[in-house]
């Protein structure tokens, strides 16, 4: 019971934390765009039944979903270069997140497209709006709202699993604070820092995402 | 393929390790929310507070880093954990946390009417919870239950980063060394078939959560008791 709890220890650490920090916000981010845009288009090719392509995408989505996060990164890094696709370290990290992300995001917004009433297809019939026109300027504009709280879990989802990143060396939070600890043995006092970090970040994206909810749902309260 | 054959020791035990790991965690992991999930059910604000605090900290703090928190840090003070020991302390953890979130879920879908109409009969507080409301709530949330297994199951490969010899390991284990000593690298193939047995294990989970769904269906609709799409639905938003 040596072990001696150094707060100032932390404080002289912010520059490293700050940057990988950065690190943890910039992929998340690119991943969390990227991710939501092909949810939508899978969830619209599913949605549609698009010939061929909706059987596909079932299949990634459902491969994805069953199968470690962990592993698909290690995959993707490890193992497409041997099929002669080279990528850096931060664009494997980005497209087993967008890989991972989008899986989820096909589901949530097919849930969200789904929940559009049959009566506003029929009356969108009734104007002359083709399918596709429907789906565009109707559907997807509706869905997306219904969906948007599951979207933004899986959003909150990609920015807690960035931290699976540092497996495969990418200079993120964990990976910041791991080689810290492995240099200066101040283990308590990082994991207390990130671990702070890291629950600040969701809660305060959880807390956003329920005041969201019900600004979204005004419209359809009853006095 | 030859490498898998040839090393099918290997992956042999990697996959016992992996069973072992994720039999213990559902089990507990099922234990803590059980009881956790009870607990913030409860009217002692004390309880229902700890019970957020313990759900809150293991949801949003990434896995990985409650892992190595729980294996790097447990030695510093005085309680040094083996590798295995420390995994199935995190995931059995983690997975309490979201099943605590499940399990109350599955109570608070349980319209208020039941518990009054049982007072009205004139049942004790405890027989309320024990006859009424526990296996209308308990049984709608075994489907997201068994959603969240899958996903433990899956969680098991984090083990690999803190040296578990398990499935995960293994693999990694055979990459590395046929990188050195034959020149070139398996990952694609051994990644690849690494990620087909996951998907087999959950597909199979997966096929008995839907046979057991079913069943339950059935023997709710004859019972007559409330709607459990309703009582699911909440539980699931819950995950």
């Amino acid at each position: 019971m040596s072990y001696q709890f150094d707060t100032s220890y932390i404080w002289g650490q912010s520059d490293a934390l700050g940057a990988g920090l950065l690190m943890t916000l910039k992929v998340s981010a690119i991943s969390i765009l990227a991710a939501v845009g092909i949810g939508i288009l899978g969830a619209i090719v599913r949605v549609m039944q698009v010939r061929g392509l909706s059987a596909v995408v079932a299949g990634y989505v459902s491969f994805i979903r069953n199968t470690p996060l962990l592993v698909q990164i290690f995959f993707i890094f490890y193992g497409l270069p041997s099929v002669g696709i080279h990528l850096s370290i931060f664009n494997s990290g980005v497209l087993a997140l967008v890989v991972w992300g989008a899986a989820y995001n096909v589901e949530n917004v097919r849930g969200g497209l789904l929940a559009v009433p049959d009566d506003l297809r029929d009356a969108g019939a009734a104007l002359g709006l083709k399918p596709i026109q429907f789906m565009l300027l109707i559907a997807v504009p509706l869905g997306v709202r219904v969906a948007l709280p599951s979207v933004l879990n899986t959003s909150i989802s990609i920015l807690k699993n960035s931290a699976y990143l540092q497996a495969i060396g990418l200079a993120e939070l964990t990976f910041v604070a791991m080689e810290r600890i492995s240099l200066e043995f101040r283990t308590l006092e990082m994991f207390a820092a990130i671990g702070i970090i890291y629950l600040a970040l969701v809660l305060g994206l959880s807390i956003a995402v329920r005041a969201l909810e019900k600004r979204l749902h005004r419209p359809f309260e009853t006095a | 393929m030859q490498l898998i054959v040839e090393n099918y020791i290997l992956f042999g035990n990697g996959l016992a390790w992996t069973f072992g790991l994720a039999v213990l965690t559902l089990v507990f992991a099922t234990v803590i929310s059980l009881f956790v999930g009870i607990m913030s059910i409860t009217r002692n604000r004390l309880l229902t507070v700890a019970a957020r605090i313990y759900v809150e900290v293991f949801r949003d703090i990434p896995l990985l880093v409650s892992l190595f928190f729980i294996y790097f840090g447990a030695p510093l003070i005085g309680l040094p954990l083996d590798p295995f020991s420390a995994a199935v302390v995190t995931l059995s953890l983690w997975g309490g946390a979201n099943g605590a979130e499940i399990v109350r879920g599955g109570f608070n879908a349980i319209p208020e009417h039941q518990r009054t109409s049982a007072a009205a009969l004139g049942l004790k507080p405890w027989q309320i919870y024990w006859y009424v409301i526990a296996p209308q709530a308990l049984l709608p949330i075994i489907p997201p239950f068994t959603g969240l297994f899958t996903l433990l199951v899956q969680s098991t490969s984090l083990a690999a980063l803190i040296g578990v010899p398990e499935l995960f390991r293994m693999a990694q284990i055979v990459v590395e060394r046929t990188t050195i000593m034959e020149g070139y690298s398996p990952a694609f193939t051994i990644f690849g078939a690494i990620l087909v047995v996951y998907y087999l294990i959950s597909a199979a989970l997966n096929a008995l959560t839907s046979r057991l769904e079913r069943a339950m269906q059935h023997r709710l609709k004859a019972r007559g008791a409330a709607d459990m799409g309703s009582v699911r639905r909440q539980a699931e938003e819950s995950v």
